[in-house]
């Protein structure tokens, strides 16, 4: 089973501006454009990796995070296996949103456990020298809601991407396994990818 | 339902037909004959029709020395189009404008040209069936799948943007800008499903462009559904040809275009291509006219540009000075003498400009009339000059050579200068001297290659026309393909959950509008082939349309049957065509003031303002 790849759909959130498109491009053309223009919907890229011994290939979609464009990106949510909220560590404002985004989330995903959900917490623009929220803060705001993993990245310098998103991969691959044990044979997950009900049927 | 039937092929005959072939009395007809449609019409008709009409083409043409553009036979009606020995002869059914058959050739013509190269080169090193092939393709590409009023109008198949968000719109303008930051993209346009989102090159230029999409498509569609792999494979390539006008017309900077289309162009704005950096101001210009896919795409802000003529004037020098492939200046004031050549260049060209065109007996009353004189976008027509013209069109290339590295090439073919003119009141000028030809000839100027690069994203297509050496260039390629990948993708995303929209029902009216300027059609009919109701609207305004190309003073008018009335208006840019449904027109026979006829002025004015059409 092991050798099967797997689609894995995850989400950047985000208010606008704080860099979740330069984060993809980072992670998949390892390229950085500082004169990107907003994001309009959505966009994604596919990006093969190994995990553990897992092939997967993660499909990577980036959002707009100016309210403007909320009807175009929302409908995208469905489907997603792990959503990383993203601010900008040199703007405490997109950091304040971070809950807004969570919600906004759940509700057009319509997540059925939020509770459960793989949320990863992305501090983007390490590379700043101003900062406006601390890694203290970042932390505890994580902690309280739901022990989410934090990663304080750079897709300017490329510092943490790389390691965010495989981590994504690994709470998805774990939650899988934990469903895979917890949930009755008798039920299909329709959402869910091949990789996952084959291991069902095993 | 016969007539319908005939209608939507649009084409009854079609030939190409090579008289250095039929040289000697012996000579049998059918050797001349390279292309003929049907293919399956019996050889000796073939050899008929096309020896009667060859022969009565260049007797007229010898009569009243001015080559043959239309021939009325039976109940066919003939556009005819002559270079050298070869003769085309298109064929349609009388009811169709004439005006659309001339099109239609044209098109034909001019997509044979674009895709193979100039047509004699083409059958010395082809043979005729690899060609035949080919005219059939791009015959039947013209033929196939738009609306009876697509032919009438031979607009562009765009996509409807009632069920588009104006932000795709902007979206897709902005993957083309995005791809324009590498010099050696000229332009793009993106396609959807065969259909047109946005595009930076003219409507002839789209259309040309489109023929080798749908058929890229229509491959792609063949083995088991199109592939999901998200590898370069999408992309494919093909060397096209490119006039010179509308090679000229690519490289000429944004705003240059847009002052084109102003009465006063702007004549000292420096012959460059600028690069689009995306910034907050372009996003406000353009997402203001985002609704509107048209100009807006092309109209793109560059603030030094924008500036008043004495910015620009005095920003020209560094571009100049750091351009490579110009000598290092000798004189003292170098920034201005080289300024003032390229000036002194543009002027030249427009003075041997007007000297062909008021040569060619049209008075100064068109280009008033027409008021946004068109005739510079199509990028002067000068006449064949050895003079003024050749020497001009040197210089402007000279000063393009940092941004074209092709420029040899193009300065020796810039010598003969004959620049076909693009938009579309060409074509109504055309209608105005249907037979006077000389001015406006298929494949008649010099072309030069470039390349069509596709990148398709299943039903989406990314269509960009590139340098040649593009394709050797990776470090280009990658920069575009990486650029505009997750841009297509998502777009893609989009386009096909809302396109699954059910077309809008008919409602109590019927309207078409046609924007002459981006070739575009807006209409509320199903498009397919038209239902009982549909029929009468198609065919009085495909009357009322040829009316309007043939009289140029004629802006309104209303045309009636005992049960139905169709009211049109036109103006330099549009055409709007409106009937309204249902209600027993109350028509006594003899035109009264409470005929209720009268009244679609008013009732068009107010319905399509909701469908973005502004009458009044």
């Amino acid at each position: 089973m092991t050798t099967k790849t797997s689609l894995l759909k995850v989400i950047l959130l985000g208010d606008g501006g704080v860099g979740k498109s330069s984060i993809m491009n980072r992670y998949v053309t390892n390229k950085f454009d500082a004169h990107l223009f907003h994001t309009i919907g959505v966009e994604f890229l596919n990006k093969d990796l190994e995990v553990d011994g897992h092939q997967v290939t993660l499909q990577i979609w980036d959002t707009a995070g100016q309210e403007r464009f909320r009807s175009l990106r929302t409908p995208f949510y469905r489907g997603s296996d792990c959503c990383l909220l993203t601010f900008s560590v040199d703007d405490n404002q997109s950091f304040l949103n971070l809950g807004n985004w969570k919600k906004e989330f759940i509700y057009y995903a319509d997540v059925k456990e939020p509770e459960k959900f793989p949320f990863v917490v992305l501090g983007n623009k390490l590379d700043v020298t101003e900062r406006q929220v601390s890694t203290e803060e970042a932390q505890q705001w994580c902690k309280e809601n739901g022990d989410y993993p934090y990663y304080e990245t750079s897709a300017k310098d490329s510092t943490n991407v790389a390691i965010a998103f495989e981590e994504a991969v690994r709470r998805v691959l774990a939650m899988d396994e934990r469903t895979d044990h917890l949930i009755p044979t008798d039920t299909v997950k329709l959402h869910r990818k091949p990789r996952s009900a084959a291991t069902c049927c095993s | 339902v016969s007539v319908m039937a005939e209608q939507s092929r649009r084409c009854s005959y079609f030939f190409l037909y090579d008289a250095s072939k039929v040289t000697g009395e012996s000579d049998p007809t059918r050797d001349g004959i390279c292309y003929f449609y049907p293919e399956e019409t019996p050889i000796d008709k073939q050899e008929l029709l096309c020896g009667q009409l060859a022969g009565v083409g260049r007797c007229v043409s010898e009569l009243s020395s001015s080559p043959v553009r239309f021939l009325r036979l039976h109940r066919n009606k003939y556009a005819i189009r002559m270079k050298d020995d070869f003769f085309w002869a298109l064929g349609c059914s009388a009811e169709v404008p004439t005006i659309s058959v001339c099109e239609l050739l044209d098109q034909l013509i001019n997509i044979f040209c674009f895709y193979n190269g100039s047509v004699r080169q083409s059958y010395q090193m082809n043979t005729r069936e690899t060609l035949a092939a080919r005219w059939a393709r791009y015959l039947s590409n013209l033929q196939s799948a738009s609306s009876e009023l697509h032919h009438i109008f031979s607009s562009l198949k765009t996509i409807d943007s009632t069920n588009v968000d104006p932000l795709l719109l902007l979206k897709a303008a902005l993957i083309l800008q995005a791809c324009q930051r590498c010099p050696l993209v000229l332009a793009g346009c993106v396609l959807f499903r065969g259909r047109v989102l946005s595009t930076q090159m003219s409507p002839q230029l789209t259309m040309k462009v489109m023929v080798h999409e749908s058929e890229t498509y229509t491959k792609s569609q063949r083995p088991n559904g199109p592939s999901s792999s998200s590898s370069l494979s999408a992309v494919s390539s093909t060397t096209v040809f490119l006039t010179l006008s509308e090679l000229q017309y690519l490289q000429s900077p944004p705003v240059d275009k847009l002052s084109r289309s102003h009465s006063t162009p702007q004549k000292d704005a420096p012959p460059k291509k600028t690069r689009l950096s995306r910034t907050l101001s372009d996003m406000a210009s353009t997402e203001s006219d985002s609704s509107d896919p048209g100009p807006s795409q092309r109209i793109s802000f560059s603030p030094w540009l924008s500036d008043s003529d004495n910015s620009s004037f005095s920003l020209a020098p560094p571009q100049i000075i750091a351009d490579p492939q110009s000598p290092p200046p000798q004189s003292p004031v170098p920034p201005l003498s080289n300024g003032k050549n390229s000036r002194e260049a543009e002027e030249a060209l427009k003075d041997s400009f007007y000297q062909s065109f008021h040569s060619n007996g049209d008075g100064d009353g068109f280009i008033h009339n027409n008021g946004d004189s068109s005739v510079f976008e199509g990028n002067s027509h000068f006449s064949g000059g050895e003079g003024d013209g050749g020497t001009a069109c040197g210089n402007v290339f000279d000063l393009q050579g940092a941004e074209s590295h092709d420029d040899e090439a193009m300065v020796g073919d810039g010598g003969v200068g004959c620049g076909r003119a693009q938009g579309r009141h060409k074509a109504q000028q055309r209608d105005l001297a249907p037979c006077s030809g000389a001015f406006e000839y298929p494949g008649e100027s010099p072309l030069v290659p470039m390349t069509l690069y596709l990148h398709r994203v299943k039903g989406l297509v990314l269509a960009l026309l590139v340098e040649p050496h593009f394709l050797s260039d990776t470090a280009s390629m990658e920069e575009v393909y990486h650029s505009s990948l997750a841009s297509l993708n998502g777009l893609e995303a989009h386009l096909r959950t809302i396109s699954s929209g059910a077309p809008g029902t008919p409602g109590p009216y019927i309207f078409a509008h046609f924007d002459c300027i981006q070739s575009t059609l807006t209409t509320n009919l199903s498009g397919g082939p038209g239902g009982a109701l549909e029929h009468p609207f198609v065919r009085a305004t495909s009357l009322l349309h040829l009316h309007f190309c043939n009289t140029e003073t004629l802006q309104e008018a209303i045309i009636r049957s005992a049960g139905a009335a169709v009211y049109g208006t036109r103006s330099v840019a549009q055409e709007t065509y409106f009937q309204q449904q249902g209600g027993s027109l109350r028509n006594s026979g003899i035109p009264n003031h409470q005929d209720s006829a009268f009244l679609l002025p008013s009732k068009a004015r107010h319905r399509l303002l909701k469908h973005g059409v502004n009458l009044l």
